[in-house]
């Protein structure tokens, strides 16, 4: 149903100014407008839309909401009853609800995460513009991110519960949204529980993605580089900023990115994801993985199981 | 000298040593090392390389890290997540070890802890869900 891709994410930040220096000067994003409840909208320098990032004072860390773009307004219209008959409740916020932006579709996941769609934001550009553009602009910053690429989301599940919020979100992308599955990973004595899905409605090797946890909240948001030494110039970005990296530069099995994870100075993870992975198309079989190689899933180089990557999100 | 959390997360080692070196003790486990007054309890374990508390994002935000202070002055560093740390419990002398530095030695109980997702199903310990859960409410108060 023509969602194009993530739109923006809106995060719960403790300290703003130590937020402004971190998505400004290590990541390099620009800020573009607030508003007059003090929320921050900053872009990357190769994004055209006026804004990807929200940032919100709030007295915890963590996703307000997170947003994807469809095509035309007639979508989000023919998208509402879509969603209710599904078994969801869904709300149209009139235009200007967030500045500059459109309509939009408001309802929660099954995981209880608040999803948005908007089909009009107001575009501001590039940083090096549509006519005979260099390839970047001297005005990067940072690790000069691109653009936000995607977000993981935590969903709680328990399978002795009954409780499996990976999976039905993934049916819900599926069924109503039309994303598609490119990965996931299958667990249990009959390896057909889903504990972590990544999903797909663009041509990148996630839009979104899934995991299972005690309860639901944000694992991170990643913001997408061209090559593997960007992210090891990122990674140098970062130690001059004194950022604390999760996971130092290594490369994913699941989605064969490159990465670094890393903690904005409130605790939500960020992820800087280099390297096309591959292309991601509704034909492709889907890769699975299973529970006694998910170690090499995650980090395709030592195979570790790494507790903290998994277990520590807001 | 102005420090603030994330500097002292990351430059563990590079300040010089403060003449004041309280000392923290985790209670349950009866481990203790030196904590400089200007580093949180967390980093100055990380520094050197200790073990004891639960090391997360180290920015006040995932609550793992969390431990009630029942000895000891603390001094805050910066924000701490009301999702881990409500006002009642922070009267009472729970906090977020990331976030505060010793004024004094200093005697804590670990209270969070990280909770075995994709690692638990992946170790095959299809016990502990439940347990995961239990915990989580503790947390979460």
């Amino acid at each position: 149903m023509n969602v194009m891709r993530i739109g923006h994410a809106s995060l719960k930040v403790m300290d703003m100014d130590a937020a402004l220096q971190h998505y400004g000067n290590v990541l390099g994003m620009q800020v573009t407008t607030k508003d007059a409840d003090g929320r921050v909208y900053l872009k990357c320098w190769d994004e055209w839309d006026k804004y990807s990032l929200i940032l919100t004072a709030s007295d915890r860390a963590g996703l307000d909401h997170v947003a994807y773009k469809v095509r035309a307004e007639s979508d989000l219209d023919a998208l509402l009853p879509k969603i209710e008959a599904w078994g969801i409740k869904a709300t149209m916020l009139p235009a200007g609800s967030l500045p500059d932006t459109g309509r939009m579709l408001q309802f929660n996941l099954p995981s209880g995460h608040e999803m948005r769609l908007f089909a009009t934001k107001e575009q501001v550009g590039t940083e090096v513009g549509s006519l005979n553009p260099d390839p970047w602009p001297d005005s990067i910053r940072g690790a000069g991110v691109h653009w936000l690429d995607h977000t993981l989301l935590m969903c709680e599940m328990n399978p002795e519960a009954g409780v499996n919020t990976v999976a039905d979100n993934t049916r819900f992308m599926e069924e109503v949204l039309d994303f598609w599955l490119t990965e996931h990973v299958l667990v249990g004595p009959d390896k057909n529980i889903q504990a972590a899905t990544w999903m797909a409605c663009s041509t990148t090797p996630h839009d979104i993605a899934f995991v299972g946890g005690p309860r639901s909240g944000l694992h991170h948001i990643a913001f997408f580089l061209d090559s593997w030494h960007d992210v090891l110039k990122a990674a140098d970005v970062m130690a001059k900023n004194k950022v604390r990296i999760d996971v130092a530069p290594t490369r994913h099995g699941i989605t064969r990115g490159e990465t670094i994870y890393f903690f904005d100075p409130s605790g939500n993870r960020n992820e800087t994801f280099a390297g096309l992975g591959y292309l991601a198309q509704r034909d492709r079989p889907v890769t699975v993985w299973s529970e006694d190689r998910l170690g090499s899933g995650i980090f395709n180089h030592t195979g570790d199981l790494v507790a903290s990557f998994t277990e520590v999100y807001t | 000298m102005r420090i603030d959390a994330a500097t002292c997360e990351n430059q563990c080692g590079d300040a010089p040593a403060s003449s004041l070196q309280p000392t923290v003790t985790v209670a349950c486990s009866g481990e203790s090392y030196l904590c400089r007054g200007d580093e949180s309890l967390l980093c100055g374990m990380l520094r050197l390389g200790r073990k004891g508390i639960p090391v997360g994002c180290t920015n006040g935000g995932c609550g793992v890290c969390k431990v009630r202070v029942t000895s000891g002055r603390v001094r805050q560093l910066g924000a701490i997540s009301r999702a881990h740390v409500s006002v009642e419990e922070e009267a009472t002398g729970y906090t977020l070890a990331c976030r505060m530095a010793p004024e004094t030695d200093v005697i804590l109980d670990v209270v969070g802890k990280l909770h075995r997702n994709l690692t638990r199903t992946a170790a095959g310990r299809s016990e502990l869900p439940a347990a995961a859960r239990n915990d989580h409410g503790r947390d979460e108060r």
